[in-house]
């Protein structure tokens, strides 16, 4: 009992910073989830796009998901997010202004692509497309690193 | 096609075991037999031909500095660019044209020397993070058409860099590492295999992607036994992965059409875009390659025996 009480204070201290590391855990892990979310979009859209299935009614759903998905890009990325098992490089927080400029361009060129595929051509869908894949190239090119798993 | 093979196989009877001045006759006969046949590098002239060596060779990644933000990136092929590696950091020099500052008075000779041997005009070594170790295998003619190239970059006056590297490291251990580790190879076609499979190799040995994709020894060699089989603590502590065709830890799943897309574009099969120096390579390189090009390495890729590589194991769900 008498232990208990010593330790009070100290549990104290530890329980909020314990809470804060699991909330930047949890930010990490939703993170990732919108990320895989917009990939599997990305994936499916592209297996359209490129003319390897026929779905091509779904892509309105999948640029729509897209869209959706990306429209707060570095709100995934709050401050204390940055340690954990996360692939996002310290580079993204030092350099924000850049980083939240890639993310605007990016949702920019989402909202292009779902229009390309509301209206556009066939022509126009696979050059939105494009613009769409560069902006996740850009982006995983200087604010993302890989470690030991595939790709 | 047929005729093709039969010319090397004839050709390559004749000329088996003989010494190394005819090794650059077969080379060159070889040359004509098979990459003729092909547009070479979809284009005619000497300049544009180097032009798109440059790319393919992927020297534009490392030769221009990206890092550089203040200025808007570094000035194109003007080097400056820093790369981090376990042996320390290099800094890539300048090859636009400028005379003082870039290398506008190198002679074909000098890049002769260079891209094969690892050797600077003044007789020096360069250090293996150049990648001569691939380059030695460029075709005399296509390193003739870099250079020519390279003389047509609009001048950079950008000094080079001293690299950071630990005292051991000095010049003079390059030589001792060449004479270990090093052979200027040269070029050789597999006169079994077709013109496509042969421009494939050809392509990703110039375009040097073993120099990240295959593991290497303590003294910084090549593990050839593990020929891009992946590996981890590269360059800027990013790893490569496997892209043998082993199908749980390599790319074997990965058609030859999903290939030539991401080479194009930087698009994994998932849906996942590469980042990283792998989405520089696609951007400075390999997406501007026209397709069929793209195809061979593929094919050739495809080719490979597939290497199981416990440490890039598919991800536990």
């Amino acid at each position: 009992m008498k232990f208990i009480l010593k330790s009070l204070p100290l549990l104290l201290f530890i329980l909020p910073a314990l809470s804060v590391a699991d909330e930047a855990e949890n930010q990490i892990k939703y993170r990732q989830a919108v990320m895989k979310a917009i990939g599997g979009h990305m994936g499916a859209s592209a297996l359209i796009v490129r003319g390897k299935i026929s779905h091509r009614d779904q892509l309105k759903a999948h640029a729509d998901g897209l869209l959706a998905m990306s429209r707060d890009i570095p709100g995934l990325f709050p401050e204390g997010s940055d340690f954990g098992e996360t692939e996002a490089k310290e580079i993204l927080w030092e350099r924000w202004d850049d980083f939240r400029e890639v993310s605007d361009k990016s949702k920019t060129s989402i909202e292009n692509f779902v229009k390309a595929v509301e209206t556009g051509s066939e022509d126009d869908v696979v050059a939105a497309f494009r613009e769409v894949g560069k902006g996740c190239k850009g982006c995983h090119e200087d604010f993302r690193q890989k470690h030991e798993h595939n790709h | 096609m047929a005729h093709v093979s039969l010319a090397v196989r004839l050709v390559a009877r004749t000329f088996a075991g003989k010494t190394n001045s005819l090794s650059c006759m077969t080379r060159w006969f070889f040359s004509l037999s098979l990459f003729a046949a092909a547009p070479l590098w979809g284009s005619d002239t000497l300049v544009d031909r180097g032009a798109y060596l440059v790319r393919a060779a992927g020297c534009v990644s490392c030769h221009t500095n990206p890092d550089d933000h203040d200025n808007g990136g570094g000035g194109f092929l003007a080097g400056g660019r820093a790369l981090r590696t376990p042996f320390g950091t290099f800094f890539s020099p300048n090859i636009t044209s400028d005379p003082q500052y870039g290398i506008g008075q190198w002679s074909d000779d000098d890049f002769l020397r260079a891209l094969r041997h690892g050797i600077a005009p003044d007789g020096s070594h360069y250090y293996p993070a150049f990648p001569y170790t691939s380059y030695s295998r460029l075709r005399d003619e296509d390193i003739r058409a870099i250079a020519a190239y390279l003389r047509t970059v609009k001048p950079a006056a950008a000094a080079n860099l001293e690299h950071v590297l630990p005292w051991y490291l000095w010049r003079g251990a390059v030589a001792v590492w060449k004479g270990l580790f090093f052979e200027p190879a040269g070029f050789s076609i597999a006169p079994d295999k077709d013109a496509e499979y042969n421009r494939g190799s050809y392509l990703v040995a110039i375009g040097h992607c073993s120099e990240c994709h295959t593991p290497r020894n303590r003294f910084g060699a090549l593990d050839s036994s593990r020929f891009l089989a992946g590996a981890k603590d590269g360059a800027e502590g990013e790893s490569a992965p496997n892209i043998t065709p082993h199908r749980s830890t390599g790319i074997g799943k990965w058609s030859v059409d999903d290939m030539v897309y991401f080479l194009e574009t930087g698009a994994l099969p998932d849906g996942d875009y590469t980042g990283g120096f792998m989405s520089e390579v696609v951007d400075d390189s390999t997406s501007h390659l026209n397709n069929e090009d793209l195809k061979a390495m593929a094919v050739y890729l495809k080719s490979l025996p597939a290497i199981h590589n416990p440490d890039f194991a598919e991800k536990q769900k």
